[in-house]
């Protein structure tokens, strides 16, 4: 099948006046139609810039060295600001991390979906009051509701409404940036339930960004771990979380509570995240990595498929394990 | 904002209410100035100078408050001189509304080059006093309506750019902002549709109080006699007329000076009052 959303080997730089922050160092994924990837990593990973990136939505003092963004064969850095502002919202739409903030205070939640629906599709004033009812409920809101402002909302339906603006126009990829963060244990169930649930039933594909790994485990097909502006570890879900093998991974996987031990502390991975002003030789991940060998020092391993279904760069598994 | 919010405030806010009646009155009045006063503002009848206040003794058709030294009626001056003054001010402050906002939003979104240009801009005016920038200009190019409507535009444009820069700079990064941005939103209307409506409360606070500030800057300058010119009647310059005979004949001056403190401060107190009633933080 055709790719949705290809990235290849993006590079990205944040200049300030006093530093350059390597955020994105070769960053790849594929997504195909109907597909949901994760996409996981810490706080610096540069999750949120690969979002942006989707979008050509970089801050100024984003700059994009090398590398391309494919959406439908087409590069979406290259596109006109017309192309982009049909594309955005239409084709891919996003929904933010932080719900209090995300709506703007002055509109009612109805005019702030039907502002999107009147854009790109078009629709009458009346028609756009309609659908933007039935968004409404089905994201588990009642519409006579449509007509307040979001300060009478909740967190919780602040972000139904933001997902309800996500998917007026059936946009066939949904980039959600850690969209429960914000909120409270309960009510990310809830979120995550219902994402699933339109996202099987509008077949759109889903990436979603954030550092639980309990949301793409229950979410995702795929993952993609990402570390210093790269992927270091993609497959399906079950091979990497059942074999995870980059020893960041299992880092990772290492220092979730596990119910079934008795562990009086929980492991973590030693030493802090990888500073992207000053980004070490080779290997990104080599000061905090237990298995460190000698040319992990200097070169930047290459990515290497374990088996159909999974991909690690990281040189222990060079000639042995891989086919 | 809930509409019954407002007026509930509304309601509750005894500054705005006793300001705003204080100005529909003084409105009502200035507007209706031909039909409720006999006399013409600008014939002298030399016969009746300096005639002392009838009050309402002789009803409408008497002097009400007095004559000047030219024998005119001064409450018929009075409504007149409200007239023009308040067209100025509407004149003048909307249109400096208008042009400051459309400047500091423009300045606070682009930023960069184009803030620092509109905002010198900006501090250079700012750092002439509204008088002498109007004495000088006012002087160069003779006095006239049209002339003192242009100074005070410029005098008044700044205040409301740096307010709406500043508060676009709030709102420019906004999270709703980068999100309408995400959803396909182009730029006129991130600035107008999604930037605007957040910055227009103090913005309205500040246009109720150029008013009354714009109503005193233009007395002084009709006082100073760059204004409004002699016979038509303006507060500034009858007060200019009558201060010589502020001893033996001080309804010449008071009349058009306590009209002039009482318009400036209905504006403050509106102004005041629109502050309180339009605050979103307040529970």
């Amino acid at each position: 099948m055709e790719n949705l959303l290809e990235i290849k080997n993006l590079r990205v730089v944040y200049k300030t006046e006093r530093a350059t922050g390597q955020a994105l160092n070769g960053m790849s994924i594929t997504l195909k139609p109907g597909e949901s990837l994760g996409l996981v990593g810490e706080a610096g990973a540069g999750k949120t810039t690969t979002a942006l990136s989707i979008l050509n939505l970089l801050p100024r003092a984003g700059h994009i060295l090398e590398g391309e963004v494919l959406f439908h064969g087409k590069n979406v850095l290259k596109m006109s600001k017309k192309e982009l502002q049909n594309m955005r919202g239409h084709q891919i739409s996003m929904i933010f991390q932080n719900p209090l903030t995300s709506l703007n205070p002055v509109f009612t939640v109805g005019e702030q979906i039907e502002m999107v629906l009147r854009h790109h599709l078009h629709m009458k004033p009346k028609q756009a009051e309609e659908r933007a009812k039935e968004l409404l409920e089905s994201v588990g809101i009642p519409a006579y509701r449509l007509h307040e402002y979001p300060v009478q909302f909740s967190g919780g339906m602040r972000q139904r409404v933001g997902i309800a603006a996500g998917i007026a126009c059936n946009p066939e990829l949904l980039i959600a940036d850690e969209p429960t963060t914000a909120l409270d244990v309960t009510i990310q169930a809830q979120i995550l339930e219902l994402m699933k649930l339109l996202q099987e039933q509008h077949k759109t594909s889903l990436l979603m960004i954030t550092h639980n790994l309990g949301i793409i485990s229950e979410l995702c097909e795929n993952v993609a771990v990402m570390y210093a502006g790269r992927v270091i570890e993609y497959g399906s879900v079950e091979e990497v979380f059942a074999h995870p093998s980059h020893p960041y991974t299992r880092g990772l996987l290492g220092a979730l509570p596990d119910m079934e031990k008795n562990q009086e502390r929980l492991t973590s991975i030693p030493g802090t995240v990888a500073d992207a002003q000053n980004l070490p030789e080779g290997c990104r991940f080599h000061p905090r990595c237990e298995h460190c060998m000698e040319q992990c020092r200097s070169k930047q391993p290459y990515p290497i498929a374990l088996n159909h279904r999974h991909m690690v760069e990281c040189f222990m598994y060079e000639g042995g394990d891989g086919q | 904002m809930d509409k019954k919010i407002i007026l509930r405030r509304i309601r509750h806010s005894r500054f705005m209410i006793v300001g705003a009646v204080v100005l529909v009155f003084i409105l009502a009045l200035s507007l209706l100035a031909p039909v409720v006063c006999q006399f013409d503002p600008e014939a002298s009848s030399i016969a009746e100078r300096l005639l002392p206040p009838e009050w309402l003794s002789h009803g409408m058709a008497g002097h009400i408050l007095g004559t000047d030294e030219l024998g005119r009626d001064v409450f018929t001056r009075l409504l007149y001189g409200a007239r023009i003054s308040i067209m100025i001010a509407v004149a003048v402050c909307c249109s400096a509304a208008v042009l400051g906002t459309a400047l500091g939003l423009t300045a606070g979104y682009f930023g960069k080059k184009v803030d620092m240009v509109i905002m010198r801009a900006m501090e250079v005016i700012q750092a002439i006093p509204d008088i002498v920038l109007a004495i000088c200009v006012l002087s160069l190019l003779g006095p006239s309506t049209l002339n003192l409507i242009i100074v005070l535009l410029i005098g008044r444009t700044p205040m409301f750019c740096r307010l709406a820069r500043n508060n676009t700079l709030v709102y420019r990064n906004a999270e709703f902002v980068k999100a309408s941005r995400s959803m396909g939103a182009g730029r006129a209307h991130i600035i107008f549709t999604q930037i605007l409506p957040n910055i227009t409360t103090p913005l309205i606070v500040q246009l109720s109080q150029a008013f009354g500030s714009n109503i005193m800057i233009e007395s002084s300058l009709s006082f100073l006699g760059l204004g409004i010119q002699q016979p038509q009647p303006s507060w500034g310059n009858m007060i200019a007329a009558g201060r010589k005979f502020l001893a033996t004949d001080p309804w010449v001056c008071f009349a058009p000076g306590v009209a002039l403190m009482l318009i400036v401060l209905a504006f403050n107190f509106l102004g005041d009052g629109l502050r309180d009633v339009l605050d979103p933080k307040r529970t």
